[in-house]
């Protein structure tokens, strides 16, 4: 682009090394996992398994139940995702309508959910889901963000693209609400609605302060929270119960399994809704 | 008007639900903020309206003051770097080639961004140990003598989270840029060539200027973001990090979940969206004033 070979070096020099910041630690935690606990207690940097063992993985699992954690996630997730899709859905396909009366009232209060993000009302927000009976469930981690002002925004942005000439035969053929969304936004908008589902996947994976807030119910566990004990735990003195860091490295590794798996196939969309993202705030 | 609102009654049955969740779980919990923040807080709930005493005694805390500090003095951190380092990569990543290096460099700054707080500090917890990769270096090298105690050390605490929040989101807002800078006219760097311009002088005269605008939306984002700083700073705390980076958000947490003191600890909730909101429309203000 700028056609200097100083800058071109340059480049690449600033983003290996950037890179390598990202690679160099998640090698060595990889490396860590995959080590016997004595060995993991040895000073010095760990770049190889040493000695190789699935210590630490057989440990999580025997003695720390760690499968409660992912089942527990993996149902907030899934759950949560397909009911934040759906509803941000209706939403955008609502304020699609220009000709709806009250349609800049509507967007006005939808707009003005982004001035309370909720790390700012954690305490009445713990109180009011008290009120609802919503505390000790999962079912509080699905409720928390059910639907949000920037996915509807980012439906209705992609819904729009949708040729309105197309949806205007469908309704003279008689097609009603749900069959318009189902048949024509939900497709023709696909990515759009991807990039949704993505985002909310994430969302949901890493949640951190809800459960932090709603759970206390050791057998609804959530995987950050299971995952923060097992790390802070590694400072533990109680001899018996002593969390080598082969123990924590593996945990790190198990959780980014499924964050790397599912990655590559959702990248083009993570892109596509921030740079959107961006520009719509 | 009333034959457009009896056509689409089912739009309205249809939004309903949304508006009423967004009534019940942000705006209701909002309002009881406000109500909870002049209640005397009992064992059970609120007893009584007490006027101004739980602000009073949010201002005669000595380490409220701390904590504003603290947030400012992150979001400060954050916010400067987090806007302004990101360019460096995103200029970087147009001007590497081929395409699939590109991509796979790209796909690899990006990835953290992804990351929960609890694997970011986790990892770093390794890499930055007493024992691990970094400090190894620095000692092998003779640099220091001393292993630092990266996560347990009051001068780098506030470093930690800055420097962990922007390696976090350098990947994200580099592509943010980027995809601006794709949008730059060959044209114009080309006249710039005949006019025997060198690379460092495109960037800038026309690169960064050309970025200005996506220079203030992130700084816009990031400032936001960076108000609310809960996550990274809560799993930093400890007895030695505490007084350095112990943010309003984290206060309000303490004083409202762990010690039960909801009057106190909704007022400062209140402070906290009061300043957030002060700080954004102060930034919005000058923006637009540079604009015009």
């Amino acid at each position: 682009m700028l056609r200097s070979r100083p800058i071109t070096i340059l480049s690449f020099v600033v983003l290996i090394a950037l890179a390598a910041t990202m690679v160099v630690p998640l090698w060595s935690v990889a490396a860590t996992a995959f080590s016997t606990k004595f060995g993991s207690l040895q000073p010095g940097v760990i770049l190889w398994p040493n000695p190789w063992s699935l210590e630490g993985f057989d440990t999580l699992f025997r003695r720390l139940n760690f499968l409660l954690p992912f089942a527990n996630t993996f149902y907030v997730t899934v759950v949560g995702t397909i009911a934040h899709v759906l509803l941000s859905a209706l939403g955008g396909y609502v304020l699609v309508h220009e000709e709806l009366p009250g349609r800049r009232i509507i967007a006005g209060i939808i707009l003005l959910t982004l001035t309370i993000p909720s790390q700012v009302i954690l305490v009445p927000l713990f109180v009011v889901f008290k009120q609802f009976q919503l505390l000790n469930t999962l079912l509080s981690l699905i409720v928390s963000e059910l639907v949000s002002a920037f996915s509807i925004l980012l439906m209705k942005t992609y819904f729009e693209q949708v040729p309105k000439t197309m949806i205007e035969s469908a309704r003279m053929d008689g097609a009603g609400h749900f069959k318009l969304l189902k048949d024509f936004y939900f497709p023709l908008a696909l990515p759009g609605v991807v990039t949704v589902a993505a985002f909310q996947i994430v969302h949901k994976y890493n949640l951190f302060i809800e459960p932090l807030l709603f759970i206390r119910d050791p057998q609804k566990v959530t995987l950050q929270i299971a995952l923060q004990s097992v790390i802070l735990g590694e400072s533990s003195t109680s001899t018996n119960d002593f969390i080598a860091p082969n123990v924590t490295m593996a945990a790190i590794v198990l959780a980014l399994i499924p964050l790397l798996i599912f990655y590559p196939f959702m990248q083009r969309y993570l892109v596509r809704g921030l740079t959107l993202g961006g520009v719509k705030e | 008007m009333l034959a457009q609102i009896q056509r689409h009654w089912f739009l309205y049955v249809l939004i309903a639900p949304i508006i009423a969740y967004f009534c019940a779980f942000l705006f209701y919990p909002m309002g009881q903020g406000v109500f909870l923040s002049f209640q005397k807080a009992g064992l059970l709930g609120p007893v009584g309206f007490i006027g101004w005493e739980n602000y009073q005694k949010v201002f005669s805390t000595p380490m409220v003051w701390q904590t504003i500090w603290n947030t400012l003095i992150l979001s400060a951190g954050i916010t400067f770097f987090g806007v302004l380092l990101p360019i460096v990569p995103a200029i970087a990543l147009a001007e590497v080639f081929p395409d699939w290096v590109k991509r796979g460099l790209q796909t690899i700054i990006y990835t953290p961004y992804l990351f929960s707080w609890v694997i970011i500090i986790g990892i770093w917890s390794n890499t930055l140990s007493p024992i691990g990769l970094v400090n190894s270096l620095l000692v092998q090298s003779g640099l220091i003598e001393q292993p630092i105690t990266f996560f347990a050390s009051p001068v780098w605490a506030r470093p930690m989270v800055i420097g962990l929040t922007v390696w976090k989101d350098i990947g994200f807002h580099a592509l943010i840029y980027l995809a601006a800078l794709l949008s730059l006219n060959p044209d114009v760097l080309e006249a710039a060539d005949i006019d025997g311009a060198n690379g460092w002088q495109k960037i800038k005269d026309i690169v960064i200027p050309h970025l200005m605008p996506m220079i203030k939306v992130v700084f816009l984002i990031t400032l936001l973001g960076s108000l609310r700083t809960f996550d990274s700073a809560f799993l930093m705390l400890n007895g030695r990090t505490a007084d350095q980076i112990r943010t309003l958000a984290i206060f309000t947490y303490e004083r409202g979940i762990l010690n039960f003191d909801l009057g106190v600890a909704s007022a400062a909730g209140v402070v906290l969206l009061a300043v957030s909101l002060i700080i954004a429309g102060i930034a919005r203000l000058i923006l637009r004033e540079r604009e015009a």
